[in-house]
């Protein structure tokens, strides 16, 4: 059952003041669709600027879309501070990859379980203390660690109580951006095992933004690539990462180092990202396209189907 | 732009004496016993390593396991409060203790270093033809055209398009892989033996990544020079190096050639953070989740790694492992090693 959907959905930010000339826009998403089904994962992976942050924010209503609507459950996401959202909002947790930041610093992490509970009016105070003790039981922490403050934990552990705080009034749809981006090796192991872990034994569904391939390919049933505010390829993981057919995610997997063996296959792409503010006309990617013709430099490719689970956007696929 | 040839006549005069082969009798530079201690914390417990001429070594480990510190302490980076002992020989010259001005004709010159973050690393407000050729001026001697023609090429072979005009342009008119280019290119300039880039692709985003590693690797070929990578990714290191280190804690706990390291390590470190990475292809397994964190400071009697190893044993906790050699350049300080029974 889908849990979340995206249709075709636009942000874009004015630039500078309306005062001078025609008013520029920074269009960080563009026409956007995607699924997250219940108790799946869904990843997004793109480089910086690609807008996959924003798509997430979206998703959880903290931005307007200018055009384009989203549906969770079936339902059109209500008005920002509404009653209804509020309730909603119950229902699509988040996590960063900044913990500091996500975590008010004066309060213990009891304190910081507990308060979305007493936000979503879940409990009284004796079954919020049962089930801070369960959450903190449920991401591996003790009940020692209760009683600390957010500076006194490492990034693993801080990352643990974000994740506790998310799931305390039971969501069921998780949008993690970059949560284990910040993090060591070793334990951002523990926490995409962990993240793993509570998806199954809660059934959630995940929308996983990542710039990191590995780990989005680890995590994800569905993998959406995205290029300059647009979705370039998506479809299974393993076949997005086993036979890419976009030339972007072509060489955005050549570009993930193998163990062993390293740069076997790498495809060389020209140049870096361009900025959202100065997107080229026709395929956002054709400059650094190493297939690139006229048809690319002119139109701009749809979001056509590949097989039965799969969507390319590019003139030089056949579909 | 990538894999063209930097066999230019320039570049003939860039080789330093190399030659794998002479490599063997004299290392690039040898480091050993290496001690750093901030206050009363000890960071670095002793670290020997030695950099062949034109090699490519890796140094991998997480956040705190000393890997960055061990180069600055060699290039006199650190604040004064830290303690440094221990010798970093380069030549007949022994870096550790050394004065000041010894210190600034080998940094840019026959050592340079590259850091993660390129932007704060160049000047703001100076045109990178100025950067350039300012380290031309001090490690080379050359200084009008000569310089300019010569920062041109150092642009060109660092794949930066259009150097002549690039000159002109101030860092904040260039990408975040254009600025990483610029200063390896500053590296380059004084012919250095050693190239030490600390987290050089850290800040980059993937596709640019993999055109700075291998653009790495590619000059480290060509000019023969000896490049040192340190990173916490071991495919980028892997990627790059012929032999990596292993550090954790303040030491190195496994060196050996890349493959060996990959394929076939020994020490249960090493081992579980390969197991943490998730595999770009095949088959998801689980991933080896490494109980615990890396230590902030490592006082232990033991062995560092015991509290978060799934195969210490009573011994592991009270005395510490030396290093030992299980295969030509493989080297594992691990106790359970010696038993040869932990699988």
């Amino acid at each position: 059952m889908t849990l979340l959907r995206l249709n075709n959905i636009t942000r874009r930010f004015p630039l500078g003041s309306p005062l001078y000339g025609p008013r520029k826009y920074l269009v960080a998403v563009d026409g956007v669709s995607l699924d997250v089904e219940m108790g799946r994962t869904t990843g997004i992976v793109g480089e910086s600027g690609c807008g996959k942050s924003t798509t997430g924010r979206i998703a959880l209503g903290l931005e307007p879309p200018d055009s384009g609507g989203v549906l969770f459950q079936g339902l059109p996401l209500p008005r920002i501070d509404s009653k209804k959202w509020r309730a909603q909002r119950r229902q699509m947790q988040l996590v960063f990859q900044d913990t500091l930041a996500a975590l008010d610093r004066r309060m213990t992490v009891s304190a910081l379980i507990a308060e979305p509970l007493a936000i979503h009016g879940i409990g009284d105070p004796a079954s919020r203390k049962q089930r801070v003790a369960e959450l903190l039981h449920g991401v591996g922490l003790g009940e020692g660690h209760g009683m600390l403050y957010p500076h006194q934990l490492s990034g693993g552990q801080r990352q643990r109580v974000v994740l506790a705080r998310a799931l305390a009034p039971k969501p069921s749809l998780l949008v993690c951006d970059e949560p284990v981006s910040a993090l060591d090796l070793s334990v951002q192991a523990q926490i995409v095992n962990l993240l793993m872990d509570l998806q199954q034994e809660l059934g959630l569904g995940l929308l996983f933004i990542s710039h990191d391939l590995r780990v989005v390919r680890h995590v994800s049933d569905r993998i959406v690539v995205m290029y300059l505010g647009r979705v370039v390829e998506q479809g299974r993981a393993d076949a997005i990462i086993d036979q890419p057919a976009h030339p972007y995610t072509q060489a955005l997997v050549s570009a993930m180092p193998r163990l062993p063996g390293g740069f076997d296959h790498y495809v060389a792409l020209p140049g870096e990202p361009p900025s959202p503010t100065d997107r080229p006309c026709g395929c956002p990617f054709h400059p650094r396209c190493p297939l690139a013709r006229d048809v690319c430099r002119q139109s701009l490719p749809e979001l056509l189907p590949l097989g039965p689970e799969r969507q390319v956007a590019c003139h030089l696929v056949r579909h | 732009m990538l894999h063209k040839s930097f066999h230019n006549s320039a570049g003939a005069a860039l080789l330093p004496a190399h030659g794998i082969g002479a490599s063997a009798t004299k290392p690039a530079i040898s480091i050993a016993g290496l001690r750093v201690a901030f206050g009363d914390v000890p960071v670095l417990h002793g670290v020997d390593l030695a950099v062949n001429k034109g090699e490519a070594l890796g140094i991998v480990g997480e956040s705190g396991c000393g890997k960055s510190v061990t180069w600055r302490a060699v290039l006199g980076l650190l604040p004064k409060s830290a303690e440094i002992g221990g010798e970093a020989r380069i030549g007949d010259l022994d870096l550790v203790g050394a004065r000041q001005s010894v210190l600034d004709r080998v940094r840019g010159g026959r050592i340079a270093m590259i850091f993660q973050d390129p932007a704060s690393a160049l000047n703001p407000v100076h045109r990178i033809g100025a950067q350039i050729t300012e380290a031309l001026r001090l490690h080379r001697g050359l200084s009008g055209a000569a310089a300019r023609a010569e920062a041109c090429r150092l642009l060109d072979q660092v794949g930066i398009a259009a150097a002549a005009s690039r000159l002109n342009a101030y860092p904040h008119e260039l990408s975040g892989g254009q600025n990483q280019r610029v200063m390896i290119a500053i590296a380059l300039a004084g012919r250095p033996e050693l190239l030490i880039a600390d987290e050089p692709t850290t800040a980059l985003d993937a596709t640019v990544q993999a055109q700075i590693l291998l653009l790495l690797k590619d000059i480290q070929r060509d000019t023969g020079m000896a490049l040192v990578m340190i990173s916490h990714d071991l495919a980028a290191v892997a990627a790059v190096c012929d032999r990596a280190c292993v550090m954790y804690a303040g030491q190195i706990v496994e060196t050996a050639p890349k493959h060996t390291l990959l394929t076939a390590p020994e020490h249960p470190y090493t081992r579980d953070l390969i197991g943490a990475i998730p595999p770009s292809h095949g088959p998801r397994m689980r991933l080896t989740a490494i109980a615990g964190a890396p230590p902030q400071r490592n006082l232990s009697p033991g062995c560092a790694y015991a509290p978060r190893c799934r195969h210490a044993i009573a011994v592991c906790r009270t005395s510490r492992p030396e290093p030992r050699q299980v295969a030509a350049r493989h080297s594992v300080r691990c106790l359970r090693l010696d038993a040869g029974t932990y699988q």
